[in-house]
């Protein structure tokens, strides 16, 4: 069973006082697997790979150092091919099967980088014999947004209408 | 189960017939008429425009007529939570969490030798 109340809250934890949602995003989601199995999901390359970015994008690179100042790269590859560039991030919180931080506006070692965006934060906790996991993303100054527009996923919303064509066609 | 939007209910409806998903695959890829939009089917005009007019009233597409030739083309607004910047950021999150769930489960389904720990 999965639940999807993307940015409609049916339950678990309060929002967080600073939560702005002109600029942040909560999505929360209750999935019949263990903790154990999200955790590694999010940290590990090998299955990280195989769902960052929705389809037809695919990953290309991913880099992870699993401590706090530690690196996380994601290079993304367009649906004609092309890798985009990638700059590195880093983890700021690592806390095993419990929650996970990390940001753009710092490179590995703390180095504050150039084109600050956002700061993700996930949590997840076990629901049953499952896992509610819940991902915030913190933006920054929406002015920053020129960076992702080059990444590719401002041009209209073709990968969107791509994945719902895909889904209902799975609906048989 | 799955908690969905009503816009989402109502963008999955109109396309859940083989014809509508195929204009709207067409109109994917730019405006066409409806001459255009209906000669890959077999199918009787007034038939046709059914279903164009469930993707119009769903919200899918939207229709302007210039001289006898109606042009449909997508319509933004059924998608309009992908428009601007936070849209499109919630567009990216919301597909990358439906792979990491769909992903988690084929995980699950796999022989528990896959499952080491670190």
């Amino acid at each position: 069973m999965i639940q999807r109340a993307d940015g409609h809250r049916t339950g678990g934890a309060e929002l967080p006082a600073d939560h702005d949602p002109e600029r942040d995003l909560v999505l929360e989601r209750v999935v019949d697997v263990p903790p154990e199995l999200v955790w590694k999901a999010w940290t590990r390359p090998e299955h990280l790979k195989e769902w960052f970015v929705p389809r037809p994008w695919s990953i290309a690179e991913v880099e992870i150092d699993l401590r706090p100042g530690g690196v996380f790269r994601v290079a993304m590859r367009n649906p004609e091919g092309e890798v985009m560039p990638s700059s590195p991030g880093c983890y700021l919180e690592v806390v095993e099967n419990r929650r996970l931080v990390w940001t753009d506006a710092l490179g590995p070692g703390y180095r504050p980088s150039a084109e600050p965006f956002f700061t993700a934060v996930v949590t997840m906790e076990p629901e049953g014999s499952g896992t509610r996991y819940v991902a915030r993303a913190i933006h920054g100054d929406p002015e920053a947004r020129a960076k992702h527009e080059e990444m590719g996923f401002y041009d209209g919303w073709g990968t969107v209408l791509d994945q719902m064509v895909e889904y209902v066609k799975t609906m048989g | 189960m799955a908690i969905r939007r009503p816009e989402l209910d109502r963008v999955f409806h109109a396309l859940s017939h083989p014809a509508r998903l195929a204009v709207v695959e067409r109109l994917s890829r730019g405006p066409a008429s409806v001459s255009e939009l209906a000669e890959p089917f077999d199918m009787a005009l007034p038939s046709f425009m059914q279903h164009l007019g469930v993707l119009e009233s769903g919200g899918l597409v939207d229709s302007t007529k210039e001289g006898r030739v109606r042009t449909y083309r997508l319509a933004p607004t059924a998608l309009a939570e992908a428009e601007g910047w936070l849209g499109a950021q919630r567009a990216l999150w919301t597909g990358r969490l439906d792979r990491l769930d769909d992903y988690l489960l084929q995980l699950r389904d796999r022989a528990p030798d896959d499952e080491e720990s670190p």
